[in-house]
């Protein structure tokens, strides 16, 4: 498979990954904001989520102006709209590569978010309507992948595009609502939120039977390998994909990254501590997002180093 | 609704064919299609077109133009109602453009080596060296199976009295066939089961036929030589087209930067390594394809693939250099080259042209400038060219300098009235002037045309322009059986 190939299908995954767990937390977000007394926090998101990367950061007053900083603001480089954007520029540059079917939907996301429908629900209406009708979108997108593409080389890297992109943003997630709890209100329902946020809490109080605990929310976060959002079962998933190429791959280069990501499950599933403080946590999360981002980051080098 | 109805006020102009009309009926092959769709009603009609336009979007049949570093997304219009061709028309194209392309093809082969067409006084030796499109570094460069015109796109047009001429030869990157195919797709999703009923031939079989000309022009001896298609990348107009047909042929789309040369062999980066490229389908245009030969400033080619292609290591399709037949100036002379090559009489007609290095010529074109168009001899795509007719005073006199200051880049060709065919816009049945673009295979088996091609349509009342660039649009074309 074309190495240019391979990191657009790559990063294509990426785009609507993260796309959809934005699209998840500002769902969960929008409605504990219509929830509460208290304001809402929304400059802490806009901060945490749409950093334009500039010193300059984006002030927000309202919840509508929130919502179409992170969804719809062509300004906003990390924007949905933006994800999508480029989501669609990647498939594009690969269009021969993915299925027609995968193009379509992708393609249908595109003009579904540009609509002016879309743009009226979310600044003058129900913006839980606009948000369902766009990861209604994501869904199909993930269908469309798993009914009609071939499980060759490109499905491998979307995939591990796709669990390498997750259990960042599950961390970026966790990190914003510890840092939300810092500033007040009540514990549990803010662990509650964050499970909305990554569609675990049904399966939390199911598994967990506990009312909802700091410790129990962060195994599940990091360690529950049947949840799909967890860092532990996506860094499996990345290592059950990643050894699929083990037939194509230079053999040295494919040792490194099996030792990058055999590093980052063994330092989760043997270094974590079950009953680690909020300090220690934090510090996890910033180890861990650091390790994955070394695997991203060489896994561009080695796989993708066609330039 | 009567289909009387639904046709009233359609008038077809003074001396212009029309596909559909004669002398107030309606042609057999017109009338079987609207049969099949009397029960239909006007409001059936808005439907099937505005069904039409939502499927080229969401099917993301679009070309991108891009302005203030967003993109903006069109869809190249489409009218619905089919352009038909009869059995017997069809048959009257297929051998004229077969001829043509054979003809072309020899004398690509003399004038890139022994140039006896030259030395017998039928072309002037001045033309072919002071035209763009001659390639100095392809003489005596033998290309595989002496094939140079593996993909042509002939465009012809119909004048009043209903004969066929051509119009130009695309011999270089000829575009439009990923449009002959979809707008086939998007005839029979609007109008279920009227293929089949009306006769219609298929035109699906063009990737097939195309891949296995490309794969029999590989030079090493492997059952699956690896063939790609080279694009210049997404920002290219016919990003669409090289997509699509890189699918349907199961072939790689790489880029420039995809592929690299080392000891004379072409290769592409792969996430296993370098694997040998063996046929590249280009549409990127010559003067891009390697910037130690050509344009130093081109990132679309690849450095050192001319000396792999002239070391017969890779097979570049269509061959470099190509341009010298096609240029508009030998246009004029291509029915000698069919009566010198083949000592046949040309089948289909050519328009007479006027060179405007020619002081007569160039006289007679500005005298006579309300009956003529004038074009230059390298661009395509509708550009630079002046319509006598549409042009005023001041235009005419400005296009005339600019003629004046290098005579050799210009042409003249009196008018050709395009025919007519019926078009479904704002409601109703109009009239709309129209081309034809079939596209011809040329491989080691021989020629062969799908039974199809690309209508082109002028949706502007009254305009003769058909190309996408100025307002054009397209219709599916019905080849019958």
């Amino acid at each position: 498979m074309l190495s240019r190939v391979a990191d657009a299908v790559f990063w294509m995954a990426r785009y609507m990954e993260r796309t959809d767990n934005v699209l998840r937390v500002l769902r969960t977000n929008y409605i504990a904001s219509q929830d509460e007394i208290q304001n809402f926090d929304w400059q802490l998101w806009v901060d945490g989520l749409g950093a334009n990367g500039g010193d300059v950061k984006t002030k927000v007053t309202t919840y509508r102006e929130a919502l179409f900083h992170l969804l719809l603001n062509k300004d906003n480089d990390t924007s949905v709209l933006i994800n999508i954007v480029r989501a669609r520029e990647n498939a594009r540059s690969v269009q021969d590569y993915i299925t027609k079917e995968v193009w379509q939907c992708m393609n249908d996301y595109y003009h579904i978010i540009q609509d002016k429908h879309t743009e009226q629900l979310m600044l003058e209406s129900d913006p839980v309507t606009a948000i369902d009708s766009l990861l209604r979108e994501s869904v199909l997108f993930y269908g469309s992948v798993d009914v009609t593409m071939s499980r060759g080389e490109g499905y491998t890297f979307l995939n591990i595009g796709k669990f390498i992109e997750r259990p960042l943003r599950s961390l970026d997630i966790l990190e914003l609502k510890m840092l939300e709890m810092e500033k007040g209100g009540n514990e549990a329902m803010h662990w509650k939120y964050l499970l909305y946020s990554l569609s675990g809490y049904e399966f939390h109080t199911k598994q967990y039977k506990n009312a909802l605990q700091m410790n129990e929310v962060i195994h599940q976060v990091f360690m529950n390998t049947q949840f799909p959002h967890s860092v532990l079962y996506s860094l499996q998933q990345t290592e059950r994909y990643f050894k699929r190429l083990g037939s194509i791959s230079v053999p040295e280069h494919f040792k490194e990254i099996e030792f990058l990501i055999g590093k980052s499950i063994s330092n989760l599933k043997y270094g974590m501590n079950p009953q680690a403080g909020t300090e220690e946590v934090k510090s996890l999360i910033i180890k861990t997002r650091s390790e994955i981002k070394t695997l991203a980051h060489k896994l561009a080098t080695l796989y993708f180093g066609y330039s | 609704m009567s289909f009387g109805d639904f046709i009233s006020g359609y008038s077809v102009p003074p001396n212009v064919w029309d596909e559909m009309w004669k002398q107030g009926e309606i042609r057999p092959q017109y009338k079987l299609f609207f049969d099949s769709l009397s029960q239909d009603s006007l409001a059936e009609f808005s439907r099937k077109d505005d069904l039409a336009k939502k499927l080229f979007m969401s099917q993301g049949i679009t070309f991108t133009v891009y302005s203030d570093g967003e993109g903006i997304e069109k869809i190249f219009p489409f009218d619905i109602i089919p352009r038909i061709i009869t059995a017997a028309e069809w048959s009257h194209i297929e051998s004229g453009i077969k001829q043509r392309i054979k003809a072309l093809n020899i004398f690509l082969r003399d004038i890139y080596h022994d140039q006896f067409i030259i030395k017998d006084g039928v072309i002037p030796a001045s033309l072919i060296h002071s035209g763009a499109g001659f390639l100095r570094e392809m003489v005596n460069v033998d290309v595989p199976f002496n094939i140079y015109t593996h993909i042509s796109g002939i465009d012809l047009i119909r004048d009043s009295d209903g004969s066929y001429y051509v119009l130009e030869d695309n011999l270089r990157t000829p575009s439009g066939v990923s449009y002959m195919l979809e707008n086939r797709n998007m005839t029979y999703r609007i109008f279920p089961g009227l293929l089949p009923k009306n006769n219609v031939r298929s035109v699906k079989d063009y990737p097939d036929l195309l891949l296995k000309n490309l794969m029999a022009l590989s030079n090493r001896q492997k059952s699956d030589p690896t063939v790609v298609l080279l694009t210049p990348g997404i920002f290219n107009s016919a990003y669409f087209e090289h997509t699509t047909l890189a699918r349907l042929m199961g072939v790689d789309l790489v880029e420039g930067r995809d592929l690299v040369v080392d000891n004379a062999k072409v290769y592409m980066k792969t996430t296993a390594g370098l694997k040998q490229v063996d046929v590249i389908y280009r549409r990127v245009d010559d003067e891009y394809l390697d910037p130690l030969i050509f344009n130093p400033d081109s990132i679309l080619g690849v450095s050192g693939i001319y000396y792999a292609y002239r070391k017969g290591n890779v097979a570049i399709v269509n061959a470099p250099g190509n341009g010298v037949a096609d240029d508009k100036s030998v246009y004029p002379f291509v029915p000698q080259m069919i009566k010198y090559y083949l000592n046949e009489e040309p089948i289909l007609k050519t328009v007479p042209t006027y060179s405007m290095d020619d002081p007569e010529h160039f006289k007679h074109v500005f005298s006579n400038i309300e009956k003529m168009v004038i074009k230059k001899t390298n661009e395509s795509g509708g550009y630079g060219m002046l319509m006598g007719h549409a042009a005023t005073e001041k235009q005419v006199v400005e296009y005339q300098k600019e003629v004046e200051k290098n005579p050799r880049q210009f042409i003249a060709q009196p008018i050709i009235s395009l025919s007519s065919v019926p078009c479904f816009i704002n409601g109703k049945l109009q009239p709309r002037r129209v081309d034809l673009r079939p596209f011809a295979l040329n491989g080691p088996a021989g020629i062969e045309i799908v039974p199809g091609g690309l209508t082109r349509v002028a949706l502007r009342e009254g305009s003769l322009v058909v190309n996408s660039s100025q307002g054009g649009g397209s219709k599916d074309t019905w080849v019958l059986g």
